[in-house]
């Protein structure tokens, strides 16, 4: 295995249940890192995971993890990786540490050794009195991060993250993200976070791997996929005619606008320029002053999945 | 304690370099935790109901057993065979209760996947799991022989001599133990590794071992079959005829209609016991999860 091999490779990587084609043809190379994977629901996210980590069989084509074969040398990647599943796995009578450090010990990890890794990764992901009651009680949140705890408590290299934020409110789904983020970026782990939201993955990941309908649609740098959108997102707070009286002052500004109650979107300029920007962002400012409405949120709208599906589909 | 003592240090994350002992570590873990869950061990109560029960319930005949011979001096005889005969099927409770217990719940709480990223084989993981159901009905199908053992030796008159004299009993004790606990143990665990609804596992394996019951005994009146051959279908008859030929006693019927030899009865018993066993490695290794 050479210093520049990819993480995870996958080639023609292909898996049929019965008529329906989960993935097809799959190829795609993923460098160490944090990379965001993303597609709407059954778009073939979950297969991807499981055939990496083995439990499920590609139909066709081959996949490699940290330069293993996934069904080959299956047994060389189980201590690499981590696996969070996207649904509940936790038994509600057992509590955090009796149920962290039995799976720790399922990863061959000796008994002394599992309990003193089982307290710190509940530690890392913020469980601490209530890690001694049963699971059964635990709130999303919590169970979300004794999932999360499991996943890490045997040292992986790779974390596998299937829907992390799934049935977290957002401050959960920050907290997630932020966890998330620390891990890959601290702790030196390499993550594959897989989410139906682009928004949220592309605060965290470093790549993006985009799949619909079992198929590859992009892989890219988080950069290149949001710097696309020149659209201004503005959030005033003010009665309807302030609001008109600021739409109007924008557009004879010279810029596109459009309204959606108390969201004004904003068409830029040309982005590359600088001056051109500027005079831009001076003339929404302007307006709200003027127009005696308050700005609640300014910033440039990032791309979206809706977007990048129809850029991709087009 | 002075105040740096008390301070909390956030370590930042740290690696683990130490020991890992794979697959065999792996077997181990599954083994102990299905072992506890069992019998309850560190779960609630309630989990506890089943095996407490059993347990005691199936040692209290033996007991009263000893307590009776030893106020006889010896004259009332102790019989084995009668005494675990009749506990057929209580053991058989705390197996349809509890293989699904650790067998259901697994597949219930969708822990599968995460058991099979780790080092778990699927072979290993239905082997581990039935290693500790037949351990735990080993040492609860033990226990009231053991106390029918010891008991006798206890209650006599020269216990030394009679130490001597029934050092070969030890020998069924520990083979009936073993065939029940065997057949049960691997009926059991491959029928509760079909579902993941504990309630139908459990219906399924007391329906299992007592539909025999029905067959066995249709084939005798309806087809007229001779009772040995048909008692032979029915696998807790066949544990408690195999009881009697292993400690020497005898009913009437048997008396009657000679049951084939012993040595049948038990290649029987662990070929039943061996088919369960690879039917459970065959369904666990294409369970999907």
């Amino acid at each position: 295995m050479t210093v520049a091999a990819p993480l995870i490779t996958a080639r023609s990587l292909t898996r049929r249940y019965g008529a329906v084609t989960a993935l097809d043809a799959l190829t795609v190379a993923i460098e160490p890192g944090i990379t965001g994977l993303v597609g709407a629901n059954g778009a073939g996210k979950s297969t991807f995971v499981k055939i990496l980590l083995g439990i499920v069989d590609p139909s066709e084509g081959d996949a490699e993890v940290m330069g293993y074969d996934v069904v080959r040398e299956r047994a060389n990647i189980r201590a690499l990786v981590g696996y969070m599943p996207e649904h509940d796995c936790l038994p509600p009578d057992m509590s955090a540490t009796e149920f962290v450090s039995f799976m720790a010990r399922c990863s061959g990890l000796p008994v002394t050794a599992a309990r003193e890794r089982t307290a710190e990764v509940l530690r890392h992901v913020g469980l601490f009195e209530e890690r001694y009651r049963p699971m059964g009680g635990y709130s999303t949140g919590m169970a979300q991060r004794v999932k999360l705890a499991q996943a890490l408590v045997h040292d992986p290299r790779l974390l596998i993250l299937d829907e992390p934020t799934n049935g977290l409110d957002p401050e959960g789904r920050d907290e997630m993200l932020a966890l998330v983020s620390r891990t890959g970026r601290e702790f030196g782990i390499s993550v594959l976070v897989s989410s139906h939201l682009l928004g949220e993955l592309e605060r965290i990941c470093e790549r993006i791997v985009l799949i619909e309908q079992g198929r590859l649609l992009r892989a890219e740098q988080v950069g290149a996929l949001t710097s696309e959108t020149a659209t201004l997102v503005v959030e005033l707070d003010g009665d309807e005619a302030a609001l008109a009286a600021f739409v109007a002052r924008v557009s004879a500004a010279g810029l596109l606008v459009q309204a959606e109650r108390q969201r004004v979107l904003v068409e830029l300029p040309d982005t590359a320029a600088p001056a051109a920007l500027d005079a831009a962002y001076d003339a929404v400012r302007d307006a709200a002053a003027m127009s005696d409405t308050g700005v609640l949120r300014l910033e440039r709208r990032r791309g979206h999945l809706q977007d990048l599906f129809t850029g991709a589909g087009a | 304690m002075s105040l740096t003592d008390s301070t909390i240090h956030d370590l930042g994350y740290r690696r683990y370099d130490g020991e890992r002992e794979g697959a065999r570590g792996a077997f181990r873990a599954l083994f102990w935790q299905g072992f506890r869950a069992l019998f309850g061990v560190g779960r609630p109560i309630k989990t506890k109901a089943v095996p407490v029960f059993v347990s005691v319930v199936t040692m209290l005949p033996a007991l009263a057993s000893v307590a009776a011979s030893g106020a006889t001096q010896g004259q009332l005889p102790i019989t084995y065979a009668n005494v675990i005969g009749a506990q057929a099927l209580l053991f058989l409770l705390f197996s349809a209760a509890q293989a699904p217990e650790m067998l259901c719940r697994d597949q219930h709480h969708r822990v599968l996947p995460l058991l099979f990223t780790r080092d778990v084989t699927r072979t290993h993981y239905a082997l581990a799991r039935l290693l500790a159901l037949f351990t735990a009905m080993f040492l609860v199908a033990l226990a009231p022989l053991l106390i029918l053992y010891i008991g006798e030796i206890g209650v006599a008159k020269d216990p030394g001599a009679t130490f001597a004299k029934m050092g070969n009993k030890l020998g069924p004790v520990l083979l009936f133990a073993t065939l029940l606990a065997w057949v049960m143990s691997t009926v059991s665990a491959f029928l509760s590794s079909l579902t993941a609804r504990r309630a139908y596992a459990t219906a399924a394996v007391i329906g299992g071992f007592l539909g025999t019951v029905v067959i066995s005994q249709g084939l005798q009146d309806l087809a007229g079959m001779s009772e040995a051959a048909t008692k032979m279908l029915d696998p807790i008859e066949t544990l408690r005829t195999t009881a009697m030929q292993l400690f020497g006693e005898t009913t009437r019927w048997m008396e009657l209609t000679p049951p084939p030899p012993v040595w049948v009865h038990v290649t029987e018993l662990a070929a039943l016991g061996l088919v369960a066993a690879a039917a459970l490695v065959w369904r666990v290794r294409r369970v999907s999860v």
